[in-house]
């Protein structure tokens, strides 16, 4: 079981790609993101951001909404009682939300920045105060609904589509090794 | 390592291990080890309040301002930022405290997944599916540019076109047509797909589109609902019909198609489709012959009375009338009759009836065939179609001043859509008008300067215009194309450019009805989501980005309030008409105008100041005084095919909700028996509908709810389904329109198709 734990760094530092990944806004910081897994599949930049909005932007019906919502209560909504759990989970960690109400907060990238400051706070700084309820939230959520986001891209993933492939094996593996990690004593 | 999972769900869910958590959390350091990244620490971390977030519920006015009769007043729950639910306001006797299913899917719709988000633009080439996100600076940058080029070039911005309709209502939604009018002279696609020949139609009868107001139905003692199908489309009118009828009044529904409503009536009269002008006449001429007819009242109220008569007598038979509609004679006048002793009367002639090659003839027959029972002017009475009179608004947001020295068109000037018109000194230019239910014909033909940049707000072009495989040509050939929209939908697929815009709960506005007579504030209840912007935050921001690139280039103001322009929208005649002393006590609940029975006083806004039986303005522009029966357009295929509206829908909105979904997951084509057996086509089987306008597969429904040579196909949009009826629908035109919004109608239900089984 310990064999599958990342070294601290390198832990911390996939998990933050995965979070400026799926946190890119344009093609650029996007492109930064992807090129900091530093993987074998290069692509243009400009290629890449369609790919990524039509896997998880739009304008069209993306291919694997990123919102937990959508995978934990309906296929067809954000902001449910999925989002508003992780809000209250949130706010009990001590986080404050600047995109409230704006951009729900069970966003990929928002729960990915969240996991990553949790696990900074554990391996950089030493404190453990949250870390139970960082265990819950990965293992009664995270783990819950970002397998299903991995399925249902690589379902509707089209031939060539390698750099979105790369990355969701990436967030596939972290997932898998952070699963074998913790579990619920219940 | 282990967690305990009722340790942690008692952490969030008991108010005293919160607050002691929170306390803990506080003093552990956590708060400055954060590293900080989309979350932030929360430095003003409050361990005295047991539960994150507002427990309570706030409330907020707000109102439908979908293209519906019943424009419901609307309350909404918000708790902690997010809409929880919503109900009709209990305050408005009309709405009175429900919403229909569509109305009720609101929280659905605003937290949509599918709603656009950010704006976005089709690097690929239009229809590409190839989208790059872009900031609002740059998409407002590219499309600024786009039109100061467009002006350096052509010395004018005709050449920029808008085209906007019914998506939204709402008064200050008018600002878009305000950006447009604060640019400088441009082209607008004019008219209206909806109601125009009907609008027409009344006014050359009466001088006004003034309907009594649906809430005196209950009093009525015999009530016609004549192509109109409320049951479905104008649920909060039917408990008025339903209480008329409990008192006694007759209901009699006449309809080419056995609908909802009908099996709610007391008689339901089937008739040929096109032909229920005649049917009005025959009916009049019915009444006159047993002097039932008021004619004290059409003495003193109307001009042509004895042209009219005279046109009965001599061209309308009453055999031709029952073999032409189908309708038995003794049927017919045992209707004219009983129709002719209730008092008062009134017959609702709903908008399908007009969408027909004859469609304003059939309208001025039957505000006749009221007339001559004089039941015009009458509590409870009326030529029921709609009205435009409680929306004397300022329309601040649209009348905006050109920018000096612009150029426009010098062509003649018309009526520019049935809604807003604002009135002002006549300009040496105008803008240049094209008909709105020939978008596509008209795009691809104006030249002088031709479109090249068609911005769509408030309006699915490809789902609601004609001839799809035209406006796909004429898509392609504009230089730019922007659609500002809520939903990603067919006409977002062919732009260059999409913008997100809000839903009427992430913006301030105020709304009317176009057949109740409630005035409901809209507040914005919640913040807009993601990047989405109101239609008026998106004309202030062009606004900006053309003035720094070109001083004094438009005359928007630079940045707005939805709030501050609403209350700009109000005005003394307003508070007047309603009985208010300002806006603010709209935040109590919707408020009724001031009981008021159209024409009641005699004085119609005619030429003639009476009721026109005989129009010379009718004769002048349509080529008859009289309403004279005119034949329905003649058939160029096997069976009729008529698109009214579906339930689940209001035209391309909310189709795609999970909801409507699951009520009508997929469309069908509705056939008679006879029909469907000889081309030998049962319940559920694949057929292909075609004409020479173009072909759509979809399921068969065998159902005598249609008559032997129809079929019907409601008019509905599914997100995952290229369905759209409009396929086979081509632009002839309807007889009216022209004379009070701008372009005639589309005469949609004189299409004709054949069908086969796949």
């Amino acid at each position: 079981m310990q064999s599958n734990v990342l070294p601290r760094s390198q832990r911390l530092e996939t998990l933050k790609r995965l979070r400026d990944f799926f946190n890119a806004h344009n093609s650029q910081t996007l492109k930064q993101a992807y090129d900091a897994f530093s993987l074998e599949h290069s692509i243009d930049e400009d290629e890449l951001e369609a790919l990524f909005n039509r896997y998880f932007v739009g304008p069209m019906e993306p291919v694997a909404d990123p919102f937990a919502s959508v995978y934990l209560d309906d296929p067809q909504s954000v902001m449910t009682q999925s989002t508003l759990h992780v809000r209250s989970l949130y706010e009990t960690m001590g986080f404050f939300y600047p995109l409230k109400n704006i951009v729900p907060e069970d966003h990929i990238g928002v729960e990915l920045d969240a996991y990553y400051q949790l696990i900074y706070l554990e391996e950089v700084k030493n404190v453990a105060y949250l870390s139970e309820l960082r265990y819950y939230f990965f293992h009664e959520h995270i783990a819950v609904w970002m397998p299903q986001l991995i399925e249902r891209a690589m379902h509707g993933r089209s031939e060539g589509d390698n750099a979105i492939l790369f990355i969701l094996n990436e967030l596939k593996s972290f997932l898998i090794r952070e699963t074998t990690t913790t579990r619920s004593h219940e | 390592m282990s967690y305990s999972k009722a340790k942690v769900e008692e952490i969030l869910n008991n108010t005293i291990s919160r607050r002691s958590f929170l306390k803990g959390l506080a003093a552990s350091g956590v708060l400055s080890a954060l590293p900080g990244g989309v979350l932030e620490a929360n430095e003003d971390l409050n361990t005295k309040i047991p539960y994150s977030g507002e427990k309570s519920y706030q409330t907020f006015r707000n109102a439908c301002p979908r293209n519906c009769y019943d424009t419901c007043s609307i309350k909404t729950y918000v708790k902690d930022g997010v809409m929880q639910f919503i109900e009709g306001a209990t305050e408005s006797t009309y709405t009175r405290g429900g919403c229909c299913v569509k109305g009720n899917s609101y929280v659905k719709r605003v937290y949509s997944a599918r709603r656009l988000k950010y704006p976005m633009m089709q690097v690929g080439g239009k229809g590409s599916g190839t989208w790059k996100r872009i900031s609002w600076d740059q998409a407002i940058d590219i499309i600024a540019k786009k039109l100061l080029e467009m002006k350096k070039e052509d010395g004018t911005l005709l050449g920029a076109a808008l085209t906007k309709y019914s998506g939204n209502f709402g008064i200050t939604h008018y600002g878009i047509e305000g950006m447009f009018n604060s640019i400088g002279y441009t082209t607008r696609l004019a008219g209206t797909p909806c109601w125009p020949a009907g609008i027409d139609a009344q006014n050359l009868d009466m001088g006004d589109m003034w309907c009594n107001d649906p809430e005196e139905m209950k009093d009525s003692k015999f009530i016609i609902l004549w192509g109109v199908n409320p049951a479905a489309n104008s649920i909060h009118s039917m408990k008025y019909i339903y209480e008329a009828k409990r008192k006694g009044a007759k209901v009699v529904v006449i309809d080419p198609i056995f609908t909802e409503t009908a099996s709610k009536s007391s008689q339901y009269v089937q008739i040929k489709t096109g032909t229920d002008g005649l049917l009005a006449l025959g009916m009049a001429k019915i009444i006159i012959d047993a002097k039932l007819h008021d004619q004290k009242w059409l003495d003193a109220n109307t001009k042509g009375y004895k042209e009219y008569k005279a046109y009965l007598d001599k061209e309308v038979k009453l055999d031709d009338v029952s073999n032409v509609t189908g309708i038995p004679l003794a049927m017919i006048k045992e209707l004219a009759l009983s129709f002719a002793k209730a008092k008062p009367a009134t017959i609702w002639m709903g908008y399908g009836m007009q969408r027909h090659t004859n469609g304003g003839s059939m309208i001025r027959a039957i505000d006749a065939l009221v007339a001559v029972s004089g039941n015009i002017g009458k509590y409870a009475g009326g030529a029921r179609y709609g009205h435009l009179n409680t929306w004397g608004f300022n329309y601040a947001a649209l009348s905006q001043a050109k920018p000096e020295g612009s150029v426009g068109y010098s062509g003649p000037e018309g009526a520019k859509g049935e809604f807003a018109q604002v009135g002002g000194e006549k300009a040496a230019y105008t803008d240049r008008f094209l008909n709105i239910n020939k978008t596509a014909r008209e795009l691809m033909s104006a030249k002088e300067p031709k479109v090249r940049l068609l911005w769509v707000a408030c309006k699915n072009v490809f789902a609601q215009d004609f001839d799809r495989n035209q406006l796909i040509r004429a898509f392609q050939q504009l230089d730019l194309v922007v659609v500002a929209d809520q939903f990603f939908n067919e006409t977002a697929k062919w732009a260059d450019i999409v913008l997100p815009v809000t839903t009427q709960f992430e913006e301030y506005d105020v709304n009317v009805s176009y057949w109740h007579y409630w005035l409901s504030i809209n507040e914005q209840a919640i913040k807009p989501l993601f990047e989405i912007k109101s239609d008026l935050e998106i004309a202030a921001m062009l606004s900006k980005r053309m003035n720094q690139l070109q001083a004094g280039s438009c005359t928007f103001p630079q940045s707005v309030d939805t709030k501050e322009m609403t209350i700009k929208e109000f005005n003394p005649a307003i508070y007047e008409q309603f009985g208010i002393q300002s806006w603010e006590e709209l935040k109590k609940g919707p408020v009724k105008a001031k009981a008021v029975i159209p024409f009641a006083d005699g004085k119609f806004k005619t030429p003639s100041g009476k009721f026109e039986l005989y129009s010379d303005k009718a004769q002048e522009l349509f080529g008859s005084a009289l309403p004279k029966y005119l034949e329905v357009r003649q058939p160029y295929d096997k069976f009729r095919m008529t698109s009214p509206h579906s339930r689940w829908s209001l035209h391309s909105q909310f189709q795609n909700l999970e909801w409507m979904e699951d009520f009508h997951p997929e469309p069908f084509v509705y056939i008679n028996p006879d029909d469907a057996e000889a081309k030998m086509v049962s319940s559920d089987d694949m057929v292909a509908v075609f004409n020479r306008q173009g072909v759509l597969r979809l399921r068969a429904k065998v159902t005598d709810n249609v008559q032997k040579g129809t079929v019907l196909m409601y008019e509905q949009h599914y997100h995952n389904s290229i369905y759209n009826v409009n396929e086979l629908v081509d632009d002839t035109s309807s007889d009216m329109g022209a004379f009070k919004t701008g372009a005639p109608g589309v005469a949609l239900h004189d299409t004709f198709v054949n069908f086969k089984k796949l």
